[in-house]
């Protein structure tokens, strides 16, 4: 016993040898004294325990399903933006349920103190009148939005979702750092993080006392839909799009939580009423989590130039029929030279003392301040007023009038007297320091928390844990991810076993089976053209290795007529074939990859991951690959990969109208390239070989075979690729298998009249039903291929617009 | 004096316009001591979808349109009848610069005509260092507010060239003031930049010009289309004046108030977003006629 325990006292003493937390800054491991902390005790033994490879074995399980879920975040250089892996710091940040309880009790309250600071900055504004506040502070703040004022919100708040970064100062208090009060990201990071690490730490977590996450989206999610008018829409998430740096966590959520992730292209507003274009025509919706900063929301009242928003989406509104979360204009609380006067609002406002003290701030507005800034600029950090930056966020290149980071104290001054009110000054926060896992060892880093607050019908309430950013160096300033930091799951550790009944209570009303979802047209739009992307690309690849299979058994390539006819069918398609792995074909396979982007919260994160790996390994073979077998080879992996894909929507996607637009857009793609290749391929001109070359990029070698026991002809080839409607690869089959989906599509027949789209698809389909293999001829094969397209023009028309 | 005021404007878009949403700044104001505003319709085509009357952050009076169904063509046609109220002649009781600041600072208002409003970026116009640099070179010590006001835009009017071809609505103040020609809205603009970065806050007059001069005297630049002009805040006690500095002269009896805002943002006369793929192109025309 006595030996174990030693032996355990010596692990430990191997892992921490050299955790020695900087003079000066409180660390989250170690107590003033020197002690680890009991809230962490358990889980550092037990990491002690672990032989260095099984560490490294965990760690990595949990960068493995990072990958696979395809997490990542956006880093901004100089050569612009580029996609990184989740740094995911793997070893926990444990705060104790107790000392978590103050903090949760001190956020609350000021979450309660920012409520009612922005109802009166967009109400009375008694603080103005009385003084508390200077009007020019926020008369001339970009995110106090007049259009807003005057506005009452319909739920009766402006915020709903919230986040605070926090910070623990060197006598162990904790400080909040800067309010999240527009649009916070990182809640589903943290969620991410926190499944992370779950696969590193499945046997220990599963015993350990800490609090859950899960309980606390569902409050969140049953608050939103709470919030909805008598519409039958979703609370739904609005985003900026894929190319927003959190997009991904954007897709996640509304994945997870079941909400629809719309963008400002999505909605259109009538008669003060948001309404979702969806492929049934305009449905009515009230409640949006927005994701989007305020200024880009509605350019008809807000910023003219944006590209992302809806015109008159303030008047939806102002009409009081649509709730957002959090209010337009909440940002003007993210103001960094508020803090320098939130502790006397909370005593104008609410009669009390703040619990957690914010960072200590002097605005040079104020002549007192001014002074006191300008006799201490070593000891500051100096920086714009009216930025909504958090203090460890540098500004982006050409923001703000700041002179350079190079605190030059002349520049400085100068600054200051030029523009005071553009200016504050902030005490340099020390952090308190966390261990991350380096070179088998823990070492302390510096770490914020950022903790999220959703108001419920029942007040706020704080997720059991957050999103921890820790430095990748001793340097305080060194946290953001941009420059290198990474984030952490918090664990919330309770002395005992945890409540966990949050998490396992069910929604108020009764299981019942939703009426079929609606689909919005631009989700329509994404899935039909993903579905014709992934056909090109396979077609493209069938083509591709059919020429490069040639190619090895020509001696004159030059000379060869059929490859020469393959070469100029393949150009037709924007594919090279002197280049090895051809640009087109890889731009087919990037157009899928971006339709499926648009619309990733559709995907299973296995259906994204096949698509993925598929893109990875074109743009991996871009480097490797030789022409001729070798193309031909990468070909036959591309095509098993992108079957793959295929067979995963197939089997997993739900049956609905979004599946039915994939599978138009398969369909149709497959039925126009069958088309084309015949009437190139099987013209009575075509080169010897050409009618054999059909069939094999028909993938119908082995039908053919069987079908007729003779070679192949222009009638037997015509008639299976064509006309044969049990061949799953002919033409005729595919437009039957489109008018199944178009009849099943909301508006296609309505009281017994068919819609224009469902006419040209049945059109398309019996003028071709009527021809045999000798009637089909090229002429006829160019005006089907007409037909064919122009059911392609009547269904945007109809649904996609 | 009393005006008949005429206006029309018409939009043609190449392309039909699947649908569109407007914010329209076109009827002249009513303004307690200044302007009354005796009759006035806006006649819209074709008819719009829908239709709200309002008023908007600063006091304008403000109607919102949408259409859902393609069009080619939009066209608005005003027509009001309005009392111009002479402004008696002002006896200069405003601070100086320092004196001017901390007037503002004791404002403790965020009312449509605070002070505070008008003193930093505003969409349209943003803090320019040499726009300020130019406006600080054309005062000196110890003038007043007033004397600024006039001062600055004297200057801009003696440097700027009337140009009617050489801007567009689009075209930002620092390129304007570089080539040192536009029409109206450049002049207004360079002038609020120039005031604001010397600290004196200065929004923007959207309005008309009466179209005929009084016998005798010039036709003033920019009568031929919608006009606009500069608004200072001269202290507490004086308050808000107005100053046209395409015409450097005082705003008096023949300009028309239709809205003010910090920039042309704010007031922009049919502002807002149509879906069309095509270009679109605009015809505006004026009449302005004195009643006695």
């Amino acid at each position: 016993m006595t030996t174990e325990t030693a032996s355990e006292t010596d692990m430990l003493d191997a892992l921490l040898q050299n955790y020695r937390p900087p003079i000066g800054s409180a660390d989250e491991l170690l107590d003033a004294s020197g002690e680890i902390r009991p809230a962490w005790r358990p889980f550092v033994s037990w990491l002690a325990g672990l032989q260095p490879d099984d560490i490294t074995r965990r760690f990595g399980n949990a960068d493995q399903y990072l990958r696979d879920a395809g997490v990542f975040f956006r880093q901004y250089g100089e050569e612009g933006a580029a996609e990184r892996d989740w740094p995911l710091s793997h070893v926990p940040v444990v705060i104790n349920q107790d000392d978590w309880a103050e903090i949760a009790e001190g956020l609350t309250q000021r979450a309660d103190l920012l409520e009612a600071l922005v109802a009166d900055l967009y109400g009375p504004n008694r603080l103005v009148r009385d003084g508390y506040l200077p009007a020019s502070l926020i008369a001339r703040s970009p995110e106090w939005l007049r259009p807003l004022v005057g506005v009452a919100p319909r739920s009766g708040h402006f915020l709903h979702f919230i986040a605070f970064e926090i910070g623990r100062g060197p006598d162990g208090t904790w400080w909040v750092l800067g309010d999240r009060t527009q649009a916070p990201s990182g809640a589903g990071f943290a969620l991410e993080n926190r499944v992370a690490t779950t696969r590193a730490f499945s046997d220990f977590l599963a015993r350990a006392h800490v609090h859950r996450l899960a309980g606390f989206f569902r409050e969140f999610r049953d608050a939103l839909t709470g919030l909805r008018g008598e519409d039958e829409g979703r609370a739904s998430i609005l985003t900026p799009g894929p190319h927003n740096d959190t997009y991904y966590e954007h897709a996640y959520i509304a994945r997870y939580l079941g909400l629809w992730l719309l963008q400002g292209e999505d909605l259109t507003v009538q008669d003060g009423r948001v309404m979702v274009r969806t492929i049934s025509g305009l449905r009515p919706l009230s409640v949006l989590w927005r994701r989007v900063d305020a200024e880009w929301v509605d350019p008809l009242e807000l910023n003219e130039g944006s590209r992302l928003g809806t015109a008159g989406l303030i008047g939806a509104i102002r009409s009081g029929n649509l709730t957002m979360v959090n209010a337009l204009g909440s940002g003007v609380l993210e103001t960094r030279a508020l803090l320098a006067f939130l502790p006397r609002v909370s005593k104008a406002l609410r009669g009390e003392s703040l619990k957690l003290p914010n960072v200590a701030t002097w605005w040079c507005g104020q002549e007192a301040e001014r002074d006191h800034v300008k006799a201490n600029l070593d000891q500051m950090l100096v920086d714009d007023a009216l930025s909504t930056r958090l203090p460890f966020e540098a500004p982006r290149v050409g923001q703000g009038r700041r002179p350079g980071p190079d605190r030059d104290p002349e520049a400085l001054l100068k600054w200051i007297d030029g523009d005071p009110g553009a200016v504050v000054g902030q005490e340099v926060v020390t952090l308190s320091t966390t261990p991350a896992y380096v070179d088998g060892e823990l070492r302390p880093r510096p770490m914020s928390l950022r903790v999220f607050l959703a108001r419920t019908p029942n007040g706020w309430t704080v997720m059991p844990g957050g999103f921890a950013r820790i430095g990748h160096s001793d340097d305080p300033t060194a946290i953001a991810m941009q420059k290198g930091g990474s984030a952490a799951d918090v664990w919330i550790a309770a002395d005992g076993p945890v409540d966990q009944t949050l998490t396992l209570t069910q929604p108020e009303t009764p299981f019942r089976r939703r009426r079929p979802p609606m689909l919005p047209s631009r989700a329509a739009d994404n899935l039909y053209w993903l579905g014709r992307y992934i056909e090109r690309s396979e077609g493209l690849f069938r083509l591709t290795r059919a020429y490069h299979a040639r190619l090895t058994e020509t001696e004159d390539p030059k000379a060869d007529l059929l490859l020469a006819m393959l070469r100029d069918h393949l150009a037709g398609f924007g594919v090279e074939t002197d280049e090895c792995l051809p640009e087109g074909l890889c731009a087919a396979v990037e157009a899928a990859v971006m339709s499926a982007s648009q619309i990733r919260d559709r995907f299973s994160i296995d259906g994204w991951t096949a698509l993925s790996e598929l893109r990875r390994e074109v743009n991996g073979m871009r480097r490797t690959v030789q022409p001729g077998t070798d193309c031909a080879a990468a070909m036959g992996v591309l095509l098993r990969k992108i079957t793959g894909f295929s067979g995963l929507v197939h089997e997993n996607m739900y049956r609905v109208s979004g599946w039915r637009f994939l599978r138009i857009g398969l369909a149709l793609e497959r039925a126009l390239a069958t088309t084309s290749a015949l009437a190139v391929f099987a013209d009575p001109e075509s080169h010897v070989g050409g009618l054999d070359l059909a069939v094999e990029i028909g993938d119908s070698v082995m039908s053919h075979r069987r079908r007729y026991t003779v070679a192949t002809s222009r009638p037997t080839v015509v008639d299976l690729l064509a006309l044969d409607d049990r061949n799953p690869r002919s033409v005729l089959y595919q437009l039957s298998d489109i008018r199944d989906h178009v009849d099943a599509l909301p508006g296609a027949n309505v009281n017994g009249q068919l819609s224009e789209l469902a006419k040209s698809v049945l059109r398309a389909e019996t003028d071709l039903m009527v021809q045999s293999p000798e009637t089909l001829d090229t002429i006829a094969l160019y005006a089907t291929w007409g037909a064919i397209a122009e059911v392609s023009e009547r269904l945007s028309e109809a649904y996609l617009r | 004096m009393l005006f008949d005021i005429r206006l029309q404007i018409t939009y043609e878009y190449e392309d039909a316009a699947v649908a569109a949403r407007h914010i329209l700044h076109l009827m002249p104001a009513g303004l307690a001591g200044e302007q009354r505003l005796i009759a006035g319709s806006i006649d819209i085509q074709p008819p719009p979808d829908e239709r709200i009357d309002r008023t908007d952050f600063f006091g304008n009076q403000v109607v919102e349109i949408a259409y859902r169904s393609p069009h080619t063509e939009e066209s608005f046609l005003v027509k009001g009848r309005v009392e111009r109220f002479a402004r008696g002649a002002e006896l200069d009781i405003t601070p100086e610069l320092a004196g001017l600041s901390r007037e503002i600072a004791a404002v403790h208002s965020l009312g449509p005509d605070a002070p505070s409003h008008f003193l930093g970026a505003s969409a349209r116009v943003p803090m320019d260092d040499e726009i300020t640099a130019y406006a600080r070179e054309q005062i000196s010590d110890g003038m007043t507010v007033f004397d600024i006001v006039r001062t600055v835009g004297l200057a801009l009017n003696r440097d700027m060239r009337f140009d009617p071809e050489a801007t567009t609505v689009e075209t930002p103040p620092r390129e304007a003031f570089d080539n040192r020609h536009g029409v109206c809205q450049d002049f207004t603009h360079i002038m609020i930049a120039g005031l604001r970065g010397l600290g004196v806050p200065a929004g923007y007059v959207s309005g008309f010009l009466r179209t005929e001069p009084p016998p005798g005297q010039p036709r003033l630049e920019g009568a031929d289309a919608m006009h606009a002009w500069v608004r200072a805040w001269c202290g507490i006690e004086t308050g808000w004046i107005e100053y046209d500095p395409t015409n450097a002269m005082m705003v008096g009896q023949d300009h028309i108030v239709i809205a003010r805002g910090r920039d042309y943002f704010d007031v922009a006369p049919v502002k807002g977003v149509s879906r069309s793929s095509g270009t679109q192109t605009t015809k505006q025309a004026v009449d302005v006629i004195p009643q006695g």
